[in-house]
């Protein structure tokens, strides 16, 4: 391996990690703290100086995302530790959302269709986990969000295969009508989905007994609670995003792309259209059953009249501000989703709105639907791709 | 210096400069957090400090349900401002969060969060004692096992499902009002009565409110000839037109009594569906959805002069704001006296039926506090809560929970809507039931005694 | 046939028609922008929202029914040339997905600007219209003043727009700027006025359904008044063909009174339910639509 031949290299981290661990039995409390602290930390280092390795990205690209990943997840993971019980909460929901806008992104950006019926497959997946669960409910979280995930592929290849002839509008009404329709489906079998009342999780999803030991006695066992379930969530979401990543770059990735910037190039080369369509199709339904899933277990119920047209709205919006076709870009449209009621609040409050009047209700729709105007006509990238503008930019300056 | 040593240089400075922040970072964090892991939770009841005690709702103050039953925890925070302003009980004053979680719904001018687990959450980090009052069916199921696994009383929810009764499961989960399963029961009483052998229509809302509705019907004796259930986003989608069909069947049915469990958008949707059919049923509202004031606001907007709900027959389990109750003119007092939540209000202004469910859940938690005494934990009050008959409370029944019985109140008196703003009782007479489908409809006298002395 | 099936047929097919009209007109208007412009307006039921808004709601005072429906047609006009102008300008030419996006993002502002000056609480418009059904024989059939004001109405305006498009200079100036650009502008065609008197027409026609729709006493008038209905003129506009005015009246009209069988025989979700199998079928055996002619692709 390159990174045993530079001596600098190897010398500079080992010397890093040696005083990262000293720190931390200085500072951290009891010794599993320090253990965990220790972990951590040189992951972080490993990880980082791996990726830093001049070349590496290119030659082992696979190991460079997962190394990435496992980096980033460890950064997450250990802030959940000490963030409040509410932030958590936040953090997971939002994290859960950029699963879904992460589908999408991949659709539209990669794929060139366009879909408004993306709520309705958040819908599938997190009814898929609630009716699953309430009839087995021994069955380990983990098989419950693949069956999740399988019904929302389903569904895509149900309406992705009528989709692959339809042209961009004629696409946007089906998945609309889908979204409008997905309501009354819901309400069609109240036996099994509860109808507009929803269902609840028979068992609350609570952490392993090791992951508690880690807390003092009198720390909230809603503290705890919600710890774990914004780590499940960021794991989840990591793992996501890794393989979407490797979709993007690869064949099938590279064939989709093809098909969007011109059909009859890729028909020549030996793609088959109709194939092409429907993959992303199901992978972004997928992806949004993924999310939908991962909000039952975080909310412990699901409340089917949440999965409206508007969601669905509200999805494509965040896709097309963060970055349509870019993974930056769904990870900001999270953080945006999970925070913009704060902040509109915040500006409210600030701004002497009254903040029960009408202004104040219509304030987060207003800026949105603005927001989602200035971004199409002026930046069609998104903050993604804005920045990866000006990044270019500089980088074009640097070079003598 | 060649271009490659400038490079390598670089590739140097990058990752020194990565490294060295990952690791000020996490020991950035360290220090941070070091004291935030060890301070625990105090071993002190949560949300109760010698002065006041933190109690909070989840409640839709905004949106779709925020029409009437926005009033109804303010209600009830007017009563803990009064007590307050007298020093409050056993000293401690209250302290009453309201998170407006739009009835979990988004979207119809909500200002709030429209998830009742985030509001929830969010109460909960506060934190408070308990959750009193927070209102709605489908959203205080949805917390349930949230506040069972973190320990926090779920208390006075503010609807008539049976879910609130199950003390094995739910051990601090405690509903109030008269359920809607009595309720049905004491209208079947009366169907008979009054209508004999008539042919009775039933529109209920698609969950717990309209299917345990129908289940006291039918246990009271009266099996509707047509059942339709209504779903309340459908309802919203279509403004009310979804319900027309429904109303057409009544009509081509021959219905000539019409029970409604409605929501109050819900019997404004019905009751207009069936002026434009020229169908003029009996109407039998359940008391979620009848309220003048509520129900009448919205049609008169539109245009409507007249009241069609006027002649329906209901229930309540309060004295309505014209009866000789000694309540009355306290609740007014109360209400006048809390200028920041209902300015203006006067003792000419309409007392409405929302304002006094608020008051009358509202005094019931200052009894049982009082009760609970200077010194307890969650687990003493409710040991009090479940030990304790409360006799003076607004409700024409006393307030009785027991170790099985978590329902809340058990009856009431029918009413007639007599005007857009007023509703009077049928026959004064009180009935009691009680949740099983079997127990007796009871004819009773007035039951609930005068205000207690430290509160007037 | 017993009697009351046969009233209940009967007012399955009037009040079909009277949906079904509203339905067609919501068609008709986003196959007129379609067709002149190359856009899918995402926004059709929520500009002519505003123009009702403007009209009447803010001379309600002083003014009568028929004085306040002139001036919101006229704020339509003024709506949708000012949006063609100002907005639409900018999307011609662009990906197929842009003009989508920006359209909703107009929707949702317009809805969020409405509801924030005049609220969501629904209004009642006063009209010289009974809403109360006509009784035939003791039992209502689904026929009111009000309805067949809406029905004749929208009738007038169908025609109206057939007779402009097809008869008239303007019509053909209309369609030809749509079809061939540059060649009309080299006869003299004013190319640019055209796409916006595009807008000004298919607004107009949206402003005078809405301000139907928000007459209807049961419906009154909301920022959300259109949602509904835009959703079903959609699918009408998709089954009928994007292209073809008359495809979109008749498919409009058509699954007006399909759906009104549907609700009444079977129950209300599956109305929305039975459109989604419509439109997937017809999509599927012409994926441009039932009315629109196959064009080849151009390769």
């Amino acid at each position: 391996m390159k990174w045993l031949v530079a001596e600098r290299r190897r010398s500079l981290s080992a010397a890093l990690i040696v005083v990262a661990v000293v720190i931390t039995s200085l500072l951290a409390p009891n010794p599993r703290d320090r253990v965990a602290l220790g972990v951590a930390i040189v992951v972080a280092i490993v990880g980082v100086a791996t990726l830093t390795i001049r070349g590496f990205r290119e030659t082992h690209p696979v190991f460079a995302r997962a190394t990435l990943t496992v980096v980033a997840l460890d950064v997450a993971l250990f802030a959940t530790y000490f963030f409040s019980s509410i932030t958590n909460f936040n953090l997971a929901i939002g994290a859960a959302m950029s699963i879904v806008l992460l589908g999408l992104s991949f659709l539209t950006g990669a794929s060139g269709q366009i879909s408004l019926g993306n709520s309705a497959f958040m819908g599938v997946g997190a009814l898929a986990v609630a009716i699953w669960a309430n009839h087995h409910a021994s069955t380990p979280m983990v098989v419950t969000l693949l069956i999740a995930v399988a019904c929302g592929a389903f569904v895509g290849l149900l309406l992705g295969l009528p989709a692959t002839r339809l042209r961009g509008p004629y696409l946007a009404g089906m998945t609309l009508a889908f979204a409008v329709a997905f309501t009354a489906i819901v309400n069609s079998f109240t036996s099994w989905t509860g109808g507009d009342a929803g269902l609840q999780l028979p068992t609350a999803v609570t952490p392993p007994q090791w992951l508690s030991s880690f807390f003092n006695a009198q720390t909230s066992l809603l503290r705890v609670n919600t710890m774990w379930l914004a780590d499940i969530t960021i794991v989840v979401t990591g793992v996501a995003f890794f393989f979407m990543a490797n979709l993007f770059a690869s064949r099938t990735g590279r064939a989709m792309r093809l098909v969007r910037d011109n059909e009859v190039a890729a028909e020549l080369v030996g793609v088959s259209l109709p194939r092409a369509r429907v993959i992303a199709f199901m992978v972004s339904s997928a992806y949004a059953a993924l999310g939908g899933a991962l909000w039952t277990l975080i909310n412990n119920s699901v409340s089917p009249p949440t999965f409206s047209l508007a969601l669905s709205i509200t999805i494509l919006s965040l896709v097309v501000i963060g970055g349509i076709g870019t993974i930056s870009g769904a990870l900001i449209g999270g953080v945006i989703y999970a925070y913009s009621t704060n902040v509109i609040s915040w500006f409210t409050q600030h701004t002497g709105i009254n903040s029960q009047g009408n202004l104040a209700s219509q304030l987060p729709g207003i800026v949105f639907g603005g927001l989602l105007i200035l971004t199409m006509l002026f930046a069609p990238m998104g903050i993604a791709g804005a920045v990866r503008r000006v990044w270019a930019r500089r980088r074009v300056r640097m070079t003598p | 210096m060649t271009r490659g040593e400038l490079d390598m240089r670089k590739t140097y400075a990058r990752r020194l400069a990565t490294t060295s922040a990952a690791l000020l970072l996490s020991t950035g964090l360290v220090m941070a957090g070091g004291s935030v892991v060890t301070a625990g939770a105090a071993t002190h009841t949560p949300g109760v400090t010698a002065s006041q005690i933190t109690i909070g709702a989840t409640v839709p103050l905004t949106g779709i349900a925020a029409n009437g039953y926005n009033e109804v925890a303010k209600a009830a925070d007017a009563v803990f401002m009064y007590v307050n302003s007298k020093g409050g009980v056993n000293h401690r004053k209250i302290k009453y969060i309201l998170k407006d979680d739009c009835y979990g719904t988004p979207g119809f001018g909500c200002t709030g969060t429209p998830s009742t687990v985030t509001q929830t959450h969010a109460l909960l980090s506060l934190p408070v004692f308990a959750t009193v009052g927070s209102l709605g069916t489908p959203t205080q199921d949805s917390v349930r096992s949230l506040l069972k696994s973190n320990g926090v009383p779920q208390l006075f929810v503010n609807s008539g499902s049976r879910d609130w009764n199950n003390p094995t499961a739910y051990s601090g989960l405690f509903g109030w009002q008269t359920s809607y399963n009595e309720e049905s029961k004491i209208f079947a009483k009366y169907i008979n009565a009054t209508y004999a052998s008539a042919n009775v229509c039933f529109l209920g809302q698609g969950d717990d409110f309209g299917s345990d509705g129908l289940a006291g019907l039918v246990a009271g004796g009266v099996t509707p000839s047509d059942t339709q259930l209504y779903s309340v986003a459908a309802l919203v989608t279509t403004q009310g037109a979804s319900l027309a069909p429904y109303i057409a069947r009544f009509q081509t049915d021959k219905c000539t009594v019409v029970v409604l469990d409605t929501i109050p958008g819900a019997t404004d949707a019905a009751l207009g569906a069936a002026l434009q059919l020229g169908y003029a049923p009996h109407w039998v509202i359940s008391s979620v959805g009848s309220d003048p004031v509520t129900v009448f606001g919205p049609l008169a907007a539109k245009g409507l002069t007249a009241d069609p709900e006027v002649g329906a027959v209901s229930f309540s389990f309060l004295p309505t704001p014209g009866s000789s109750s000694a309540w009355i003119p306290w609740m007014r007092k109360v209400l006048t006296a809390d200028k920041s939540q209902f300015p203006g209000f006067s003792s000419t202004s309409t007392l409405d039926g929302n304002m006094e469910y608020g008051i009358g859940w509202g005094v019931a938690f200052v009894e049982a506090l009082k009760a609970s005494g200077k010194n307890f934990t969650r687990a003493s009050f409710l040991k009090t809560l479940t030990s304790t008959t409360f006799s003076q409370t607004p409700s024409l029944t006393p307030l009785r929970y027991t170790t099985t019985d978590h329902q809340g109140l058990n009856g009431g008196y029918l009413v007639t809507v007599t005007s857009a703003t007023s509703a009077k009782p049928v026959d004064g007479k009180i009935y009691t039931t009680d949740s099983t489908s079997t127990g007796p409809v009871v004819s009773a006298k007035k039951l609930s005694s005068g205000i207690p002395s430290w509160l007037k | 046939m017993d009697a009351f099936l046969t009233s209940r047929i009967i007012s399955d097919i009037l009040g079909g028609l009277t949906n079904g009209v509203i339905y067609g007109l919501v068609a008709l208007s986003l196959v007129l922008v379609w067709r002149s412009t190359g856009i899918l307006n995402f926004a059709q039921g929520a500009m002519p929202m505003i123009a009702t808004y403007l009209g009447m709601v803010v001379f309600a005072h002083r003014l009568g029914y028929w004085p306040l429906v002139a001036i919101s047609i006229v704020a339509g006009f003024g709506v949708g040339g000012v949006t063609e102008r100002v907005l639409v300008r900018h999307l011609y030419g662009k990906p197929e997905i842009n003009p989508i996006v920006v359209m909703v993002g107009f929707l949702i502002v317009l809805e969020g600007v409405a509801a924030a000056i005049w609220s969501t609480t629904p209004r009642g418009i006063p009209n010289p219209f009974s809403p109360i059904d006509w009784q035939l024989g003791g039992k209502p059939i689904a026929l009111s003043p009000f309805s067949v004001y809406e029905i004749v109405t929208a009738l007038v305006v169908m025609s109206g727009v057939a007779v402009l498009f097809r008869f008239t200079k303007l019509g053909l100036q209309l369609r030809a700027s749509a079809l061939a650009p540059e060649v009309s502008r080299l006869l003299g065609v004013r190319v640019s006025r055209m796409l916006t008197l595009g807008w000004i027409l298919s607004t107009g026609v949206g402003t005078i359904c809405t301000v139907l729709v928000a007459s209807n006493f049961f419906t009154g008038l909301t920022p959300q008044v259109m949602d509904g209905i835009f959703a079903f003129g959609f699918i009408a506009a998709a089954v009928g063909g994007l292209d073809s005015p008359v495809g979109a009246i008749v498919a409009g009209v058509s699954m007006g009174i399909v759906l009104q069988f549907v609700g009444d025989f079977v129950n209300s979700n599956a109305i929305i339910i039975t459109a989604l199998i419509i439109l997937i079928v017809s999509l599927m055996v012409r994926p441009n639509g039932l009315f629109t002619k196959s064009t080849a692709r151009r390769v």
